[in-house]
């Protein structure tokens, strides 16, 4: 059998990597907006396993997390929206595993996911999958991002800058 | 919370229900790519059919597919009425206002769209509320077994897939807790701008984060404990197994392709 190539993993990262996972699927229940926006904070957590264990470890992740959290709350399962999770985590990934945190690299990565995978990609599965008239759609979605984006650049770098990312991350580096 | 994740699942035994989860999964997916092929009124028949005799055989009533329903309406609504009010020139024009006109191939279009909409996440609605969540994983971690041979650790992926499964009762129980137990010290989730309720949202995140840490630590010592090294060299305690009636229903579903196909507009 092939082996991996990735680095060994030890068992506090496997089963940090397995909470987050978890947690993900718990704070994607939780949205915050009103009828017309809604977001939930599971970027965060993409985020947060794309930067301690980088893109292989972080694009695996969210695939799983993807179908499995598709399958199970009855959403209709589409391989394209794994790839866009794929994308986004993969993204985030190369701006921020092994990087010091700062405005310009979260920025940077956030727009690039809003603009390529959240308003581009997904209108375009929405498209497939449904027939939907893609160029109706698209500037809806973009509006979306305009106000969404922001946010999260702001509540990532809140995140990773916090004392108990931090307390946590040199606790996994142990 | 009422429509969470672990509570979508209906105990009943139906012969869907005691399906190998595997060749439920399997059979979603290929379903998703049979709706696209479907172009002709009778091909979306011999579907809606096929679709209609799976969700009876599982005896569930059809309400729970309705709200299955009830998060994509807006899209739905959208897509149909934009279908339906952009439509190119076609057929008998009902309906024309400078670039708005609904035309005969307008409503068959709409028609079909709404159509696909129902087809799709009715099929997608009967997989989770007939299948375990743990069931799902154990599914799809065998189903992701060949992807092996293109060094994917699928072992360490099912084994974190696991422990994820395992967590979230745990911590959605938490996160309802510690929502609770800020509520009482003055904080107001999900009240007053987009701004705010993000900002609302820390109380909850940061502590919520700690404690998933914190059960990592302990799990894996007491995982390490208890003889753990890695996720492969290891053998399995749930083992699914393919029944006849799983090759009985992949029968049944070849069939109705066979005749989709047939019926289709080439």
């Amino acid at each position: 059998m092939a082996k991996t190539q990735l680095p060994k993993l030890d068992t506090l990262s496997m089963v940090t990597m397995g909470l987050l996972m978890a947690l993900q699927l718990v704070i994607s229940r939780f949205s915050i907006g009103n009828n017309f926006i809604k977001f939930s904070f599971t970027f965060l957590i993409v985020a947060l396993l794309a930067k301690w264990f980088g893109p292989w470890w972080g694009m695996m992740t969210a695939a799983v997390v993807d179908v499995v959290g598709t399958l199970m709350t009855g959403g209709p399962f589409f391989l394209g929206f794994t790839v866009s999770a794929i994308l986004g985590s993969l993204i985030y990934a190369l701006f921020l595993y092994k990087q010091p945190v700062s405005w310009g690299r979260i920025t940077l990565a956030s727009v690039i996911i809003a603009v390529v995978v959240n308003a581009f990609l997904n209108t375009l599965w929405v498209t497939i999958m449904y027939r939907t008239p893609f160029w109706s759609l698209l500037p809806l979605r973009v509006v979306k991002q305009l106000i969404v984006t922001p946010i999260q650049i702001v509540l990532v770098y809140g995140l990773l800058k916090s004392r108990v990312i931090q307390t946590i991350q040199e606790r996994l580096n142990r | 919370m009422s429509n969470f994740i672990f509570g979508r699942y209906l105990p009943l035994n139906s012969i869907v229900h005691r399906l190998d989860p595997r060749s439920k999964l399997l059979l979603s997916f290929c379903y998703l790519i049979v709706v696209f092929l479907a172009n002709s009124w009778l091909s979306y028949a011999i579907l809606i059919g096929f679709t209609l005799a799976a969700i009876l055989s599982s005896k569930i009533s059809l309400g729970f597919f309705l709200k299955g329903l009830r998060p994509m309406l807006w899209l739905i609504a959208f897509t149909v009425v934009v279908q339906l009010l952009f439509s190119p020139a076609g057929g008998h024009v009902y309906f024309h206002w400078t670039i708005l006109n609904i035309t005969q191939a307008g409503l068959v279009n709409s028609g079909v769209i709404f159509i696909r909409f129902l087809l799709i996440i009715m099929m997608s609605t009967l997989l989770t509320l007939s299948t375990q969540p743990l069931d799902i994983a154990t599914g799809l971690s065998s189903l992701m077994k060949p992807l092996r041979w293109v060094r994917i650790p699928v072992d360490t992926l099912a084994m974190m897939l696991a422990i994820a499964l395992r967590f979230v009762p745990t911590l959605m129980d938490e996160a309802t807790k510690i929502m609770n137990a800020q509520r009482a010290r003055g904080v107001d989730f999900g009240e007053g701008g987009l701004i705010k309720q993000a900002k609302s949202f820390i109380p909850l995140m940061v502590p919520l984060f700690m404690s998933a840490f914190n059960r990592a630590e302990d799990l894996s010592t007491a995982m390490e404990a208890r003889g753990y090294r890695d996720s492969e060299h290891r053998s399995q305690y749930r083992i699914l197994t393919w029944q006849r009636r799983d090759t009985m229903t992949w029968i049944v579903f070849l069939m109705v392709v066979a005749t989709m196909l047939a019926t289709r507009r080439w």
